[in-house]
């Protein structure tokens, strides 16, 4: 061929002169006689493909170890530092990062005199950079801001201090509030003043009140969602009633009586379930923590609002575990709170789980068919090798593409068509002629239908012939072989197949923004209201999540450990999954191996 | 095996039923079910293209359906219809407004608008049916030509309408009753709004001749011109008394300097919120007065509306937001003016109004004109009959035709209806309706595609604007800004992505272990998965501010990493052969490895250095602008440049030799001289790059400006940082495929023929498997392409076409996940960013493609080899 004639003349050149004996030994003693001189070897080139292989796999394993060191520490609680300023300000909360800079000549002129003698020589000394650290000080009703930066040098000396009884509480509102325990209080009346019974009834108490918020969510969510959920149905009965048989129809009447009743029995209950609520809230809000800030303002605290409260300086190893655990247990198995910047993920792990199932059970048929179409029935010709090509370049079609065509085809014409026919009632409110869990596992599977496809046709294609020829050689019909030679044999692929799409989906987010992941979903896809699962609702998804706080959150360096976290969440969950894949791939080949000898 | 001798009777057997069933039943579900299943894939084209079709889709003009009813021949001051265009209106100069129900032609209702029988002396009326009408005493009528909406119920209804079907309509009281649902009925009525004469400060000898006025935020602004020539500006503010809850209209008046010439001027015309007033005469001469401060009114600067001296002005409109004043004149050219501000500017307010579009140059004379209430669309009619439907911005006609039966006669007025879905024509005698469907003049390919010059622009420009707070605003739907960020997203990231992936792949199919090669190339594929949300979040919120941070020491790494892997190589040539050999595994990966934190402390303390010499200590500020000469920031531009160029001439010009030379040289003396070879090119280098900096400085060129420019913190080189994520793995594993699948024949023969290892990989296994490593950085521009939540994350998303490596951009992707979900349905701009989706589509279709077809027969030629 061409090709073997391509090296220039020199080298074979050479190599003639080089090829007698080529003893190592020959080599050190003489010298003079080797032929290929050390230019050759292009040994600096050679680094620098080294090199390049090197910078991908830093780069990989840099990134995952940013993703899991992070995401695994921000948890883990911190000490509070309480701190004087220069000019009578005082700080008290968790050291949340912390960077050498440069500071501005406006920030020394705005300190005292001697500390700004003070200052000038630190900055003299350690060439004109200082360190300046960030605290997160919470209390944001009395402070109006999350976190604080402040300089070394705007501390009074030897004020940094970790105040032993230091409280850090997680709210359900306000967020953080740090403070020192002053009294515990029950209907106003001050009970305790000693910090180590505050703490202890604290946590008495808290367990009590978070049975009674739990019970609180349960009154709410259950009880009187599924009033309104009746009185809701009752009002779309008439709606469809009006809009079937007409305004003055007697079926019309029929469901106009029957709201009014479902109204008027509701009604009752609804007062009944609102008082239970109110005695449960009033037990919650008259057990109260008072607290002394750094500044010194006292602040009441009531049971109710706190999630969480520890005294930070105080804890050992093992404590702080345990509060690294519960905030782990709270962020896999709660739902969230302070615009999702606090609490947990749990709508968002269930709505990727649901869409990510859904999807799967719509893609692996689908790409199963079309692969044993092309690879088994379809007559090999140029028009399959055509659509072949087709099939493997749209696994390289932008996912947005398949966001668009969601949203146009899916929600905005199926979705539509489908409202008209069977939710007219509820119109001009889309039922699903708008993004959800149906229309996204959807898009999804058609993203993610190529490599299903290309995965079980190259499962398929490797099924050796012969097993398909002794198949059929026994009598048994195609529909028989492939039932039960080929794609049995094929298994593990098609296995494989599924999980890295689902891998794929999982992960994917620019679609999912136009058809139907939302910030906040009030509502789960499934619950306990008939029908159960609820397709047409739009869902939470841990990508979207994380873009989400990342870039539509107003307080995003509080989000920020949310955010980690769920990154290392994702990241896991993706990682198992190819793995897995890499795995069942592994056990294929094996397969194949023993199956060929 | 022998086969059985005695002959036995063979049973008979054939298929059972269900077998056959069953195989048929397959048969057909999968035929069907992976027929449909690709239908479904190509579905996805079809619809997009259905959906981006009605872009191209013309304005149409139905035949017009003419109204009875005689206008009488005079031409209307203004003319309008009602949202719906059941019901037109036309303000006449005597001082009538008539309704006239546009299906019968019947009159519904007439307006005496005469004060005791004196029609006006002078009116002013504008978009939205709103007009003043000014009396020879000074009084001033403003009041607007309205309608009443209502709406019936079926109870209500009366039997005449109750056999409508929903859509249709008929007459019903005083206006018209159109059933819009089963059980539902609106009525439109006319209803005329007139608001409390105001008295304007004017002399009984003087009285007005001209008047103009518009609706401001708080109340109207009103210029008036009386005969003798006084120019009045006044500003009338409304408020509602508390005590009586009745609106008082205050009125303070402003004297303006006369209009100079030797007859008054025959217009006035109030442009944006009455800001600016100007004065027009017949002859197309014009004044424009400076209403910024109204206690110190001005003459900003005269224009000639119309260049040719003889014509005459015979139509003037504005379109909506008042900024562009479309003028047409008797010599049939019809052309639109605003204001820009020119670099240099004479005028108090530093703008001119300038004529932007030329829509029609010449022909039968303009007489009546109507501008859209929702858009840019602008309808004229002329002298011999003709009417035009245009869009501004792009200069375009987009349908003409001739509404009146008798072709001679002329447009004498025009309205458009509120909704752009009717034209009504009045002629001579007759008046004319027309169904008007406009299509997507915004999304035409002239207006998608080239520089369109938009009202406050100085010029034709590319811009993607598509959205505001303003009612009035003016969509900007230019692709290609956006084309533009795509394409700098992409060549960043593979300028970054395909030298590493590349190189990487030739060390791992050439150099690596095979026991190594299976878990680092998976390594780097876990890279693949790594969802791109991720890496968006990461990238925008961890490596852009620490870029930011510490911009010169990671532009120092860029030099100093392959520096620091090269000085490695350089120094292990001075290992003996026989341990240089023996390391050649994994020792040589761990010591290569080991460069990487070295060139990393060495760019931190070389970085902030290097800017203290050569950026005056301030990065930032040198891209600024604001410190530093162009000189240094040649230097390190070309540096790399000159380098390679270097290199590449001594191994040109004296690698054979020197490589025949060295034969007979001890290795140590090979590595030192290699060594002193490197040092020498290295400054070479420098020297060389130091001129061509010097000569491009002393050219006047500055680099700032291009390629760098001022630093914006999420910017292309973080994007393709984080790009490289995605890219690298693919453009890796397909090029390892390629490289491997190189026959391991050729291999051998190379390196039995006496070549190195460097050498066989060079020449033999990289040209081999050209066209593969082609096709994966096809596959990879195919990624980089459409791309979304990186660049969607780590940009700003400002639409600016420049290659300024430290500024953001805004791709076609991230632009349909930002603004998809706002678009209305089948809007012009939802159309168009479905266009954007297509135009993704195609390209990584046609990309992939072309990579398909390349390494299908890379791999035809490696299996011959």
């Amino acid at each position: 061929m061409s090709t073997a004639t391509a090296p220039s003349p020199q080298a074979p050149r050479s190599g003639a002169d080089a090829s007698p004996p080529r003893s190592g030994a020959g080599v050190r003693r003489s010298g003079a006689r080797r032929a290929t001189s050390l230019f050759a070897h292009g040994e600096p080139l050679v680094w620098l493909t080294a090199g390049s292989l090197v910078l991908a796999l830093a780069m990989i394993a840099g990134l995952l170890a940013l993703v899991v060191a992070q995401g695994a520490a921000s948890f883990w609680p911190q000490p509070v530092v309480r701190v004087e300023l220069d000019g009578g300000r005082v700080l008290m909360g968790e050291v949340t990062a912390s960077e050498d800079y440069r500071p501005e000549p406006s920030v020394l002129d705005a300190l005292s005199p001697e500390a700004r003698v003070r200052a000038r020589e630190a900055l003299d000394t350690s060439a004109g950079s200082a360190r300046r650290r960030m605290l997160r000080i919470g209390n944001y009703e009395l402070t109006n801001e999350h976190f604080a930066w402040f300089s070394d040098f705007q501390q009074v000396p030897g004020s940094e201090s970790l105040p032993e009884w230091a409280l850090v509480i997680e709210r359900r509102t306000w967020g953080r509030f740090y403070g020192l325990p002053k009294a515990w209080r029950v209907d106003g009346k001050v009970e305790t003043t000693d910090p180590a019974e505050i703490h202890e009834r604290l946590e008495r108490e808290r367990e009590l009140a978070e049975e009674r918020h739990e019970r609180i969510l349960v009154l709410e969510r259950d009880e009187i969602g599924e009033l309104n959920a009746l009185q809701e149905r009752a009002r779309l009965a008439v709606r469809k009633a009006e809009l079937e048989h007409g305004a003055r129809s007697p079926q019309r009447a029929a469901a106009e009586a029957e709201l009014a009743l479902v109204i008027a029995s509701s009604e009752a209950r609804f007062g009944e379930l609102q008082q239970q609520i109110r005695e449960l809230r009033d037990v919650n809000r008259s057990r109260e923590l008072v607290l002394v800030t750094a500044d010194g303002i006292e602040q009441a605290l009531e049971i109710g609002n706190i999630v969480r409260a520890y005294p930070a300086n105080r804890i050992g190893s093992v404590e702080a575990l345990g509060v690294y655990l519960s905030r782990w247990g709270e962020f896999l198995a709660d739902e969230p709170r302070e615009s999702n910047s606090e609490g947990g993920v749990l709508p968002a792990i269930f709505g990727t789980v649901v869409m990510t199932l859904l999807m799967s059970i719509a893609v692996v048929p689908f790409g199963v068919l079309a692969a044993l179409y092309l690879r088994e029935y379809a007559r090999s010709g140029p028009v399959i090798s055509i659509v072949r090509i087709a099939v493997n370049n749209l696994a390289g079609v932008p996912s947005i593409v398949f966001g668009v065509f969601g949203l146009g085809f899916f929600c905005y014409i199926v979705g539509a068509g489908i409202d008209d026919l069977l939710f007219a009632e509820r119109l001009p409110n889309p039922t699903f002629g708008k993004g959800g869990l149906l229309w996204s596992s959807l898009t999804l599977a058609l993203l993610t239908l190529p490599v299903v496809i290309v995965a079980t046709e190259e499962a398929l294609a490797a099924v050796p012939g012969s097993m398909r020829e002794g198949s059929y050689a026994c009598g048994a019909t195609k529909w028989q072989t492939i039932q039960r030679i080929v794609l049995p044999r094929a298994m593990p692929g098609i296995m494989t197949g599924m999980i890295l799409a689902i891998a794929r989906g999982a992960g994917e987010v620019a679609p999912l923004m136009l058809v139907g992941a939302v910030k906040l979903a009030p509502e789960l896809p499934i619950d306990g209201n008939f029908p159960f699962l609820h397709p047409e609702r739009s869902f939470m998804h841990l990508g979207f999540h994380i873009y989400d706080l990342g870039f539509q959150s107003q307080n995003s360096e509080a989000a920020k450990p949310m955010v980690y976290t769920t990154t290392l969440l994702l990241i896991g969950l993706i990682v198992a999954l190819n793995l897995a894949a890499i795995f069942v791939r592994a056990r294929l080949r094996r397969r194949f191996l023993a199956g060929a000898i | 095996m022998q086969p059985a001798k005695t002959p036995r009777p063979r049973r008979v057997r054939t298929t059972s039923r269900s077998v056959r069933a069953a195989e048929r039943v397959a048969r057909t579900l999968i035929s069907v079910g992976g027929i449909g299943t690709i239908a479904a894939v190509v579905l996805i084209l079809v619809f997009l293209v259905s959906v981006v079709q009605p872009l191209a889709s013309a304005t149409s003009l139905e035949k017009p359906s003419l109204l009875p009813g005689s206008p009488k021949g005079e031409q209307p001051l203004r003319v309008g219809t009602d949202e719906y265009g059941l019901i037109g209106w036309a303000l006449r100069s005597n001082g009538q407004l008539e309704y006239r129900d546009l299906a019968s032609g019947a009159e519904l209702e007439r307006v005496d608008l005469t004060r005791g029988g004196i029609p006006p002396a002078a009116s002013s009326a504008w978009a939205g049916g709103e007009f003043a009408l000014a009396y020879p005493d000074g009084s001033l009528c403003l009041g607007r030509a309205d309608f009443a909406t209502s709406f019936l119920d079926h109870d209500k209804a009366p039997e005449s309408l109750r056999a409508l079907a929903v859509g249709e309509h008929a007459p019903h009281g005083r206006g018209r009753a159109q059933r819009i649902a089963a059980e539902q009925w609106r009525v439109q009525e006319p209803s005329t709004g007139q608001r409390p004469i105001v008295q304007l400060p004017v002399g009984a000898d003087d009285p007005i001749a001209v008047v103009e006025a518009t609706r401001t935020t708080k109340g109207f602004r009103v210029a008036w011109l009386t005969q003798s020539g006084r120019l009045s500006v006044g500003v009338l503010e409304e408020r509602e008394n508390p005590m009586t809850a009745e609106l008082e209209v205050e009125i303070s008046t402003f004297a303006a300097p006369a209009p100079t010439g030797a007859t008054p001027p025959q217009r006035l015309v109030l442009t944006g919120l009455g800001d600016s007033l100007l004065a027009c005469w017949e002859d197309g001469r014009a004044l424009r007065y400076d209403l910024r401060r109204l206690d110190d009114i001005e003459i900003s600067e005269e224009v000639d509306l119309l260049p040719e001296p003889s014509a005459r002005i015979s139509a003037l409109e504005l379109l909506i937001g008042r900024g562009t004043l479309v003028v047409g004149g008797t010599d049939g050219s019809l052309t639109c003016w605003f204001r820009i501000r020119p670099p240099l500017s004479s005028t108090r307010d530093g703008t001119r109004l300038m004529p932007v579009h030329a829509l029609v140059a010449s022909g039968p004379a303009i007489t009546s004109l109507a501008a859209s209430e929702r858009s840019r669309i602008l309808v004229s009619g002329t002298q011999d009959g003709e009417l035009r439907v245009h869009y501004v911005p792009t200069n375009e006609e987009r349908a003409s035709v001739r509404p009146f039966e008798s072709a001679a006669g002329p447009v004498m007025a025009l309205a458009l209806a509120p909704k752009e879905d009717a034209v009504l024509a009045y002629g001579r005698d007759s008046v004319a309706r027309l169904a008007l469907d406009v299509g997507h003049p915004d999304g035409s390919a002239r207006a998608l595609f080239t520089p369109l010059w938009y009202e406050d622009y100085s010029g034709p420009e590319h811009v993607w604007q598509s959205s505001s707070g303003s009612d009035d605003f003016e969509p900007k739907l230019g692709l290609v800004p956006l084309v533009f960020g795509t394409l700098k997203a992409t060549l960043f990231s593979l300028l970054f992505g395909v030298p590493i992936a590349l190189l990487a792949a030739i060390f791992t199919s050439e150099f690596l272990s095979p026991a190594w090669r299976t878990p680092i190339k998976s390594a780097i594929e876990m890279m693949a998965s790594l969802p791109s949300v991720v890496l968006g979040f990461l990238a925008a919120l961890i490596f852009a501010p620490f870029v930011q941070n510490w911009l010169p020491s990671v532009l120092a790494l860029f030099f100093c990493l392959p520096l620091c892997l090269l000085a490695g190589a350089y120094l292990w040539q001075f290992l003996p052969a026989r341990t240089a050999i023996r390391a050649s595994g994994m020792p040589r990966l761990l010591a290569v490895a080991a460069c990487l934190p070295f060139a990393a402390v060495m760019a931190l303390s070389t970085g902030p250095l290097v800017e203290r010499i050569c950026f005056g200590g301030d990065a930032t500020g040198w891209l600024n602008g604001s410190v530093g000469s162009g000189f240094p920031g040649w230097f390190w531009m070309l540096l790399p440049l000159s380098s390679a160029l270097a290199i590449f001439a001594a191994a040109h010009f004296g690698g054979t030799w020197l490589r025949r030379r060295s034969a007979s040289w001890s290795r140590r003396r090979c590595a030192g001289f290699d060594l002193l070879r490197f040092v020498a090119l290295g400054l070479g280098g420098a020297a060389l790059a130091a001129l061509f900096a010097a000569l491009l400085h002393a050219g006047g060129l500055d680099p700032r400006g291009s390629v760098v420019d001022t630093y914006v913190q999420r910017n292309a080189l973080v994007v393709g940082f984080v790009m490289g994520f995605t890219v690298i793995p693919i453009i890796y594993t397909l090029a390892e495929d390629a490289l491997s699948s190189v026959p391991q024949a050729l291999r051998l023969a190379s390196l039995g023929a006496g070549a190195t290892p460097w050498q066989t990989a060079m020449r033999i296994v990289v040209p081999t498997a050209g066209s593969g490593l082609f096709s994966a950085i096809m596959v990879g521009l195919g990624r980089a392409v459409g791309e979304t939540m990186i660049v969607l994350m780590a940009t700003g998303n400002t639409p600016v076409m420049e290659w300024n490596v430290f500024n953001g951009f805004r791709t076609l992707s991230a632009n349909i996940a930002v603004e998809l979900p706002e678009a209305a349905r089948d809007s012009t701009h939802y159309r168009t960013l479905f266009l954007a989706a297509l135009t993704l589509f195609a390209i990584t279709f046609v990309v992939n493609t072309l990579a398909e077809v390349v390494r299908q027969r890379f791999r035809k030629r490696s299996y011959q080899l």
